[in-house]
């Protein structure tokens, strides 16, 4: 296995050229693309327009085409990276030069990730995590594999870290299954997508409307006289919103969570899953800074958990994949136990006071009165919306209230919240805590409450509207077990 | 509470008994300057668009906004005189604890063994008035890092000095 040598500045695969050249093209593609519609629209406005310009398109295209060929040659000839003496030294920088060293120790997680080209090119990508800021994060493009697998145990060494392939299948704890894949994607919560979907047609709502109009697609008649036609076309809008955020948030879940397999190992966990980008991380025990179980009612009725894993200082991206889908509750279970020895859900629980659910209802009694006032003017048939409205409100209020609960014990702060839809519970180690907050309005005041707000290096988590002869004992206990704690918690 | 925990409860050390330091009184018109700045800009960036597309007068739409504008600034310079009273820190043998705000009041209690990194920063006008500002960091980027604006240099001075010691010797 030992058969790769790291002491020597090495280049990477020759393959990354074309992994580098393909994604230099996407990017370039992705910031010319305003530009290109232009044209389009040219061409589909005026016939000869393209005639016309043909020669400079022409060129202008080659001339980018060549540009991008360059760069990723200089990029892969320029990037050369080697171990010397316990650091990772990595050169690169076409015209900028740039000499990146980092400690071994101080790497915090190494993932191994495949796109879509890589997956052709079988070669993976290595992603070198430090706990400095984001500039510092290191992307070697393309090696193969076995290499490294190799590379990534060199590298963490420090923390035992093993990775067997011959014990991989026997410590494998859990593998998706088709049903449970789809079954995901259809409970998911499509209101998040809806309203991105409906941020991007309302964008392009007078393009669509005028392309349906020159088009004579459908037999819509959107002439200002055809207000009949009109409606039709905004239902028409409105349920291809729906089928297309359902659709994004389905395929979202699907690509992101293809062939998911959890396997166990001596530090944790390695996840892996993806159809397009393909990614293999590692959960790591004592980097974990907070495990939250989330699922919702349609999940629950089907028996799919989701597990998320923080750790500290990670991108927004590797949260999304540091999260493990369609567990059944007893598996669920078992994996925070893993990782949280001995904590119960049975310590004493307690519950926000009834403040909580005032506080709620303000906060949304005025986007619905707001919501009345255009409605009154309408129709006054339409102020019956606000029944249906209502409930659904006074139904979530009450929800949000039932679901929010906490549960302090020696080792463990466990916490509960949730919605209509969905159930929420935070687990973290009272040692992974970074600092306490004490917050009080002058609402809370008249009425002797307050909020504590605990924050790891990865997040944070409220108890809200507690009575504040609870909430200053909860603040000094937390801060006694973190000030008795050691430094070395990382 | 807790009916698990052996330690007792009330002989932890308590927060809420703390005798704290204000922040100097002077800050305030730092305050008043960084926040009147940031709204003096935003109204005559209306002004001059308002002449740029109108000949003569004001627009009434425009005028609307940057009395509004006005009105906003005055309650906010309002809050923050009121919430500047609760502007004060405290240093304990384990800890640092800053609160301040009015309509809600933040404590934040930061212990040392999370502290990763100090640093004092001096703006130009703080230099005049002679004052610091203590920026405490800890990992990660939660918002769980510490700015206390409004010390005089030498406490700034001392904390700093304090803390690192404290940072280098538990290493």
């Amino acid at each position: 296995m030992e058969a790769y040598k790291f002491e020597k500045p090495s280049l990477q695969s020759a393959k990354g050229i074309a992994v580098i050249f393909v994604e230099n093209l996407y990017k370039v593609i992705k910031n010319i693309l305003p530009l290109f519609l232009v044209v389009a629209i040219g061409i589909f406005k005026n016939d000869h327009f393209f005639l016309e310009y043909q020669a400079t398109i022409i060129i202008v295209l080659i001339f980018v085409f060549i540009s991008v060929v360059i760069t990723a040659l200089l990029k892969y000839y320029t990037f050369k990276f080697h171990i010397d003496n316990n650091h990772f030294i990595l050169n690169k920088g076409i015209f900028r030069k740039e000499v990146i060293s980092i400690q071994k120790s101080k790497i915090q997680n190494i993932h191994i990730k495949q796109n879509f080209v890589q997956q052709i090119l079988n070669v993976v990508a290595l992603n070198i995590e430090t706990a400095g800021d984001d500039t510092t994060e290191i992307e070697i493009k393309a090696i193969s594999k076995p290499m490294a697998l190799v590379l990534k145990e060199v590298l963490l060494i420090n923390d035992k870290y093993e990775v067997d392939e011959a014990t991989e299948n026997d410590n494998l704890y859990f593998k998706i299954s088709l049903k449970q894949l789809i079954l995901e994607g259809v409970s998911e919560n499509h209101l998040t997508s809806v309203v991105l979907v409906l941020a991007l047609l309302s964008g392009i709502y007078d393009t669509l409307r005028d392309f349906i109009k020159f088009t004579h697609l459908g037999s819509f008649n959107l002439s200002a006289s055809g207000l009949f036609e009109s409606i039709l076309f905004n239902i028409f809008l409105f349920v291809l919103l729906l089928f297309l955020g359902f659709l994004y948030s389905l395929l979202k879940i699907f690509i992101l969570n293809f062939n998911l397999k959890v396997v166990n190992t001596k530090a944790g966990l390695e996840i892996s899953k993806g159809l397009l980008n393909k990614v293999s991380l590692h959960v790591q025990k004592n980097k974990i800074q907070n495990i939250r179980l989330r699922t919702n009612r349609l999940k629950k009725y089907f028996s799919l958990y989701s597990l998320q894993f923080s750790q500290i200082m990670e991108s927004k991206k590797q949260k999304e994949y540091m999260s493990i889908i369609a567990l059944d509750d007893l598996q669920a279970h078992n994996l925070i136990d893993k990782f949280y020895k001995g904590f119960s859900e049975n310590s004493q629980i307690h519950k926000p006071e009834k403040y909580f659910m005032r506080v709620l209802a303000i906060q949304y009694a005025i986007p619905l009165l707001l919501l009345n006032i255009p409605l009154y003017f309408v129709s006054s048939y339409l102020i019956l919306l606000n029944i249906p409205l209502l409930t659904l409100l006074i139904w979530h209020i009450n929800q949000s209230y039932k679901k929010n609960y906490f549960s302090i014990d020696e080792n463990y702060f466990i916490s509960g919240s949730g919605n209509i839809i969905d159930t929420i519970t935070d687990y973290l180690e009272l040692k992974s805590i970074q600092s306490v907050e004490f917050k009080q309005t002058i609402f809370q005041k008249k009425r002797h409450l307050a909020s504590v707000v605990v924050y790891t290096a990865a997040n944070h988590i409220t108890i809200p509207h507690i009575k504040v002869a609870m909430a200053q004992p909860i603040v000094n206990y937390l801060l006694f077990k973190t000030e008795v704690g050691d430094k070395n918690w990382m | 509470m807790f009916t698990n925990i052996q330690i007792d409860i009330d002989s932890l050390p308590k927060v809420e008994s703390i005798d704290f330091v204000s922040v100097k009184r002077s800050y305030f018109y730092i305050l008043l300057f960084n926040y009147g700045i940031s709204y003096l800009t935003l109204i005559s960036v209306l002004i001059i668009t308002n002449f740029l597309i109108e000949d003569s007068g004001l627009n009434f739409s425009i005028t609307l906004v940057i009395s509004l504008l006005s009105f906003a600034l005055l309650i906010h310079l309002g809050i923050l005189k009121l919430g500047f009273k609760n502007r004060k820190y405290a240093l304990r043998e384990k800890d640092i604890v800053f609160s301040k705000g009015y309509l809600q009041v933040t404590t934040t209690i930061l212990p040392f063994n999370r502290v990763q990194h100090v640093e004092i920063s001096r703006s130009l006008l703080e230099r005049k008035f002679n004052l610091s500002t203590l920026k405490i960091y800890t990992a990660g980027d939660s918002g769980s890092d510490l700015s206390i604006g409004g010390l005089s240099q030498n406490d700034a001075e001392a904390i700093n000095v304090y803390l690192t010691t404290l940072l280098n010797g538990s290493v």
